[in-house]
């Protein structure tokens, strides 16, 4: 499976905050249909490297290449419509419209807004019933679903999934990575940043473990796991 | 009932302008986050540029209205955005609230030196003011009917705009996350520009419809004004919901036509009321509609001040006495007099550095203070007739008093505002005080006592006289103004030192967190704004006796944004700052213009030019402004911050101390003008940083921050550096922390 070139690759990446450093060369790949779990406790670098992944953070060192192509300083909206699906930490959602509009701003990479509805409305039937309610009066749950339903209906190349877990109850994290890992069963290629690793590393291909700004380590997500106490705890 | 009938047609149409202005205000807010102040002064050059191609050209109507509504405005909105909004992003309120009044003054400025404020000119009715349709019994002019038209249209095109296109949601959802926005694949900049183009567009209509029904003058400052009263219909909608909006602008249009209906004739205040009624209705509004709760995050801004130390602000003080005494001994009378009205006014941009630069709270109208302790001083503090006429010190004591008082006032009912709504209401009892009492000439007799707030439309208020010391003289006066000024300032930084200072400077950082120490926030916020009343009042006070007499214009409305506009350029969080603001606000236009009329004068044949020049400059002072939201930290940081460079040359500040000395003496002896005197200081001002950064230029190979203490030692200079970078100001602090720590 290596030997396929990946479809998302970091190499040396380095990024900044203003004058604070805060990746120190970044190296990463996610190889088509695959889902690589980004793994390591607070301020490790996972959400800068998702942020880059995005196009919302220019790199300052290294190369970003996607399917090949070297892409640095690319937009963020430029990335979106190459079919980088990103859905950031917190909620990927605008409270202040409602379900559906949030769909329709969704079509921004040029999906139908039919199609967007369907694929929701049909994973997720709670968001059909309140279609018409604003998005931020939705439970937390229901929000991340929304933010899901991009990915749902948007066909992306590839998933950036940041935090998914984070203020939610343990049985939704889990519908939630059920969900991702059915995309993943119809060949989608997801990068997902997670602190909690239980959540995330039975649907994972491969696992990274970030610290201070480097990919330390990774490999497979069973031997990683083992790491992974230590690190946590500043070991 | 026909006159009934009548009134509220009038009252709706007037309130179909407002709601057209109102709702691109609203426009532009819900997609920037920018309040846009110069909205009405977009509509003001709308307004004039028609009037230039229909009356000024002789263009055909259609052909202008087609130019001016479908080109023009939305060319200056997009313009706006492109050049100015977009780089706004992450700076405080009061930044973005300053560089929209610069572009509004800008505008004001602009569009008296293109067209002659004493000319006149009128713009008439759409199918002249004849033509009228009868409903009812009702006669309505066309005029009237295609400003409801078009508020109606304007209405129902906005709500499927927001609701029904793909471009309208994602206009609502710039608000909430521009980034998100990004990840969806649209861009946030182009979404902005359009809004700044139809809101641009919106005020044009507005300000093209307006001006035949307030009579057809076109006069650039009311004509702003008008368009600002929209402000209180936008803020019935909280600045959000357009349907609300509208309502809101119907409600201040049919108030505003009952009031001039109905009031009997015999109250002379009911004009002023009148004018004022959207300004009241504003500061009702913003008091008793429920606005946003406190952000709980931290707001991360660009802004960096570095408070001073007491001691070095003492230091400064005396400098600033030495200088300033010095720089006297080569003026004029005439000159030493305008100087010390540049100075009273610094006093009063001392009230907003503590006010805004310290606490965080904002007040568009400063000088309206100054103007409650000019009428205070006037009526109980004056002593003697004629020419002995003098101001006594319990006078300006008294002045000062009861300005902290009506501060205390204006602010209780405003105290849970914050930012924005706050500027808001302070401006709207700026304009009210503007409107309704230093208009107020006629008599008025209560409780037997007749009296008139402000007799003949100015006051006349004499110089102050303690003892022996009077301060008739004008260098006493100078001294008098800058000493006080130094003591405030010194006064200031002492506070800002203490623990008030430290609870003041929490507030303004984090509200909520603040209050969760367990600070009463409105305690706080009472407190200080009654004290920055008082040194607005002692300020504006000494200014009218300063000038000798004063009008209701010396605390218009636009004097006080110009005066905040330039201590923000100065630098908010800094005594400097208002120094700066003070000095150019007050008198540096009257110095630029009048010098380079005086040079027009002189030189008959270059006259144009001067004149062009010295308008040019005015516009740059707005220009300035804007540049705000590159630096909004302030030139005077980059000055000190250039001056960083210099620390440790002794050489090179001794040199230039002795070039300055001798530059010094040559004027004093006359050998060379003042003008010489000042251009050659000026260019040793500015030279000594370029020197100072050549000296520090050479390589030194920087460290990046995370890397300190690793690959290098962790020494005092890195830390003060890393301070520095962090913005962090405490370096004495930690030092004292350190030993502390050590003694545990």
């Amino acid at each position: 499976m290596n030997e396929q070139a990946p479809l998302l690759e970091l190499t040396g990446v380095r990024a900044a905050y203003g004058p604070i450093q805060v990746l120190h060369g970044v190296d990463l790949r996610v190889h088509p249909g695959s889902v690589v779990a980004l793994l390591g406790p607070n301020g490790g670098g996972k959400s800068t490297t998702m942020k880059v992944c995005a196009g919302l953070l220019p790199l300052t060192g290294g190369e970003l290449r996607l399917a090949g192509r070297r892409v640095n300083g690319i937009t963020a909206q430029d990335a979106a419509r190459l079919g980088i699906c990103s859905i950031p930490e917190g909620r990927g959602v605008f409270p202040n419209l409602t379900v559906r509009e949030n769909l329709w701003a969704a079509t921004g990479t040029g999906a139908r807004l039919a199609d967007l509805e369907e694929a929701a409305y049909t994973r997720f039937p709670i968001l059909g019933e309140r279609r018409h309610q604003l998005a931020g009066s939705l439970s937390g749950g229901q929000q991340q679903m929304l933010a899901l339903s991009r990915a749902l209906g948007t066909d992306p190349v590839i998933l950036l999934l940041d935090e998914l877990s984070m203020g939610l109850a343990p049985m939704i994290v889990t519908r939630m990575y059920e969900t991702v890992a059915q995309l993943v069963a119809e060949g989608l290629s997801v990068l997902v940043a997670e602190q909690f690793a239980r959540a995330v590393l039975p649907i994972a291909d491969t696992a990274a473990l970030m610290l201070h700004g480097r990919v330390v380590a990774s490999g497979r997500p069973g031997d990683i796991e083992d790491q992974l106490s230590s690190s946590y705890l500043g070991g | 009932m026909t006159s009934f009938l009548t009134f509220t047609i009038l009252g709706l149409v007037l309130g179909a302008v407002y709601a057209i202005a109102a709702s691109g205000l609203v426009l532009t807010y819900t997609t920037s986050g920018i309040f846009n102040f110069a909205h009405g002064a977009q509509a003001m050059l709308g307004t004039f540029l028609y009037w230039q191609l229909t009356y000024g050209w002789g263009w055909p109507m259609w052909l202008s209205l087609v130019v001016v509504v479908g080109l023009a405005g939305p060319a200056m909105g997009a313009l706006l955005h492109m050049l100015i909004m977009r780089g706004l992003r992450e700076t405080a309120d009061v930044t973005k609230i300053v560089v929209t009044v610069a572009i509004m003054l800008g505008m004001v400025y602009l569009s008296q030196w293109i067209w002659h404020p004493e000319e006149a000119r009128v713009t008439e009715m759409f199918f002249g003011a004849n033509a009228k349709i009868e409903l009812g019994g009702v006669v309505v002019r066309v005029h009237e009917l295609v400003c409801l038209v078009v508020a109606v249209a304007v209405a129902i095109g906005l709500r499927l705009l927001f609701t029904r296109t793909r471009a309208g949601v994602v206009m609502r959802g710039a608000v909430d996350d521009p980034d998100l926005l990004r990840l969806n694949g649209h861009d946030p900049d182009r979404i902005a520009m359009l809004s700044w183009a139809m809101g641009s567009t919106l005020a044009v209509l507005a300000g093209i419809l307006v001006t035949p029904i307030g009579g057809g003058a076109l006069e650039a400052n009311q004509l702003t004004l008008l368009v600002i009263d929209a402000f209180a219909a936008a803020m019935f909608g909280r600045l959000r919901s357009i349907p609300r909006t509208f309502t809101g602008a119907m409600v201040l249009g049919m108030t505003a036509t009952y009031v001039m209906a109905y009031f009997p004739t015999d109250w002379t205040w009911a004009g002023n009321l009148r004018v004022s009624l959207p300004m009241i209705i504003l500061f009702v509004v913003l008091i008793v509609l429920p606005q946003d709760r406190l952000r709980v995050a931290a707001v991360r801004t660009r802004e960096r001040y570095r408070p001073p130390t007491p001691r070095s602000a003492a230091v400064w003080g005396a400098a600033l006495v030495a200088a300033v005494f010095l720089l006297a001994l080569l003026l004029d009378d005439g000159s030493i007099t305008t100087f010390a009205l540049g100075m009273t006014f610094a006093i009063v941009a001392l009230s907003l550095t503590l006010l805004t630069g310290y606490a965080g709270e904002l007040n568009l109208a400063p000088l309206s203070f100054g103007a409650v302790a000019t009428i205070t001083g006037f009526h109980f503090g004056v002593t003697g007739s004629g020419l002995a006429s003098r101001l006594t010190l319990w006078g300006v004591l008294l002045a000062v008093l009861v300005t902290a008082v009506v501060g205390g006032l204006v602010a209780l009912p405003a105290l849970r505002l914050r930012g924005l709504y706050l500027a808001l209401a302070t401006m709207a009892f700026g304009v009210f005080l503007s409107n309704m009492v230093l208009r107020d000439t006629t008599e008025h007799t209560l409780f037997g006592v007749t009296f008139s707030i402000f007799p003949n439309g100015t006051l006349i208020v004499p110089p102050l006289q303690v003892g022996p010391f009077d301060l008739r003289d004008p260098r006493t006066l100078l001294m008098t103004a800058t000493v006080l000024f130094a003591l405030i300032g010194v006064g200031l930084a002492a506070l800002r030192a203490s623990g008030y200072g430290r609870r003041l400077a929490a507030m303004k950082d984090s509200p909520a967190a603040a209050a969760m120490l367990g600070q009463n926030l409105v305690k706080l916020k009472f407190g200080v704004f009654m004290l920055s009343a008082a040194i607005a009042g002692l300020g504006g006070l000494l200014m009218a006796s300063a000038g000798g007499s004063v009008s209701g214009d010396n605390f218009a409305i636009m004097s006080s944004l110009a005066l905040v506009m330039l201590t923000v350029v100065g630098g908010i969080g800094y005594i400097s700052g208002a120094l700066f603001g003070g000095l150019v606000s007050g008198v540096g236009f009257t110095i630029m213009v009048g010098t380079f009329n005086d040079l027009a004068t002189a030189h008959p044949s270059m006259e144009s030019i001067y004149k062009t020049i010295g308008q040019l400059l005015v516009v740059a002072t707005a220009l300035i402004g804007m540049g705000v939201g590159k630096n909004p930290s302030g030139t005077v940081h980059d000055i000190v911050e250039g001056y960083r460079t210099l620390r440790g040359a002794r050489a090179l500040l001794a040199g230039a101390a002795a070039v300055e000395a001798v530059l010094y003496g040559l004027a004093l002896t006359g050998v060379i003008g003042n003008w010489w005197f000042a251009i050659l200081t000026a260019c040793l001002v500015m030279a000594l940083p370029v020197a100072g950064r050549m000296r520090a230029a050479a390589p030194v190979r920087r460290t990046p921050p995370e890397l300190a203490g690793v690959a290098e030692p962790y020494s005092d200079e890195l830390r003060e550096r890393l301070d520095r970078e962090l913005g962090l100001p405490a370096r004495e602090r930690m030092a004292k922390e350190a030993s502390v720590h050590a003694v545990a």
